[in-house]
């Protein structure tokens, strides 16, 4: 939690470094090393550390264009970098051997809360930690909105784009498939780009 | 909460759970999935309210309370918080034993995943094609707002599946306002409100 691995230092001079390439095995190990050192968070700055200087897979700006690419393709951006990395290296099975790699540790972890979770939840005590808990979480939910609004508010389409979307949503229960279906197109009819 | 309370909750909620056990329900939940997967814009928090509409109104494998409980859990625990579709197959098919609930999970997150991995593998390896060209800028540009708009609404969403009295709404604004304008790791404020449901400060 505390740990900044940016900060903490390293020994791999930047720019100098040249890419290796990873076999399968090592994949799978560098992604379990990521997912590892990044219990309790900063999965992001870790994965940079660990890719980048310490093993050398990727230079920087690769990196930087798998967050990219992470981000604007749909599922988990964490999950994606991972897909990125390895199918840059031996493609399909490359991709799911660093998704392997990536979530075999947290998932094992998570399942086995809900398994404790959907045993003891009846618990009196385990209930009222939990209800504490729910209201933070609830805080967290909140705060992603707020997180990017600040990349669109001079933009008056974009705002009445993210209403429109949000009044669908939550006042008229329009489902998200729909939604996207329908706003996803005129949006990028109004976003795409012009000859000047 | 008394069990009588939790007696009421179950008769409000007035629906039997879907039993997966039937082949036709079980590639009907995976379906349901596999193509919500790509349409999980902005890392995946935009599908939190389908799942909720699945996995509570929909199938009936959760309580709404049990929704927010494992929004937590999979918000607390190490790994990308994405994760919950595992807890969500889980909650359909814990009833049958903790086997079929890790085999429904397994197979929950498994399901969410494939569409969108296939879908990064043909992206990370077309980038150099993709860069320029104009679906791409349209594409990024356009979804943005789009996004922006829906985790209005799944953390409204969120919020109010959580929330019930005026000192659970301050803890959430708090946090919210926290994640805002500090830097602090948020299993602080989970371990905090946790410790303050725990004296009985914060209520269902």
């Amino acid at each position: 939690m505390g740990l900044d691995p940016a900060a903490a230092g390293s020994d791999a001079a930047p720019g100098l470094a040249s890419p290796r390439r990873p076999s399968h095995r090592e994949l799978f190990m560098g992604m379990q090393q990521v997912a590892l050192s990044s219990f309790g968070g900063g999965l992001s700055a870790w994965s940079q550390r660990i890719v980048v200087e310490e093993r050398q897979w990727l230079d920087n700006e690769a990196f930087i264009t798998g967050l990219t690419v992470a981000r604007l393709f749909p599922g988990p951006n964490q999950i994606n970098m991972a897909v990125y990395i390895g199918s840059r290296f031996h493609g399909l099975s490359g991709a799911l051997v660093a998704l392997a790699g990536m979530l075999l540790l947290p998932f094992s972890v998570l399942l086995l809360l809900g398994l404790a979770y959907f045993e003891l939840h009846m618990v009196m005590a385990v209930d009222r930690v939990l209800a504490g808990v729910i209201t933070a979480s609830a805080g967290m939910a909140l705060s992603m909105g707020f997180k990017l609004v600040g990349g669109y508010n001079r933009d008056p389409v974009a705002m009445l784009l993210a209403a429109a979307s949000f009044l669908a949503m939550s006042v008229f229960h329009v489902r998200l498939i729909p939604l996207v279906l329908v706003t996803g197109p005129l949006a990028m009819a109004w976003y795409w780009p012009r000859q000047r | 909460m008394s069990l009588t309370a939790q007696a009421a909750e179950a008769a409000a909620q007035a629906c039997t759970p879907v039993h997966l056990g039937d082949w036709r329900n079980l590639l009907a939940v995976i379906w349901d999935f596999l193509s919500l997967s790509l349409f999980s814009l902005g890392g995946g928090n935009t599908l939190l309210s389908e799942y909720h509409h699945l996995a509570v109104d929909q199938y009936c494998w959760l309580s709404s309370r049990q929704f927010a409980d494992i929004y937590a859990i999979a918000e607390a625990a190490p790994g990308p918080s994405s994760m919950i579709v595992g807890l969500l197959g889980m909650g359909a098919a814990v009833r049958e034993g903790p086997l079929w609930g890790v085999l429904s999970g397994v197979a929950a997150e498994a399901a969410i995943l494939l569409p969108s991995t296939l879908v990064m593998v043909a992206a990370s390896l077309g980038w150099s094609r993709l860069r320029d060209s104009p679906w791409r800028v349209a594409f990024e540009r356009g979804m943005g707002p789009i996004t922006l708009g829906i985790l209005f609404a799944v953390g409204l969403k969120i919020l109010r599946i959580s929330d019930h009295d005026t000192p659970a709404y301050a803890v959430s604004a708090l946090v919210c306002v926290l994640m805002l304008r500090t830097r602090l790791s948020p299993l602080w404020f989970m371990a905090v409100a946790g410790l303050l449901g725990g004296l009985g400060l914060v209520n269902r």
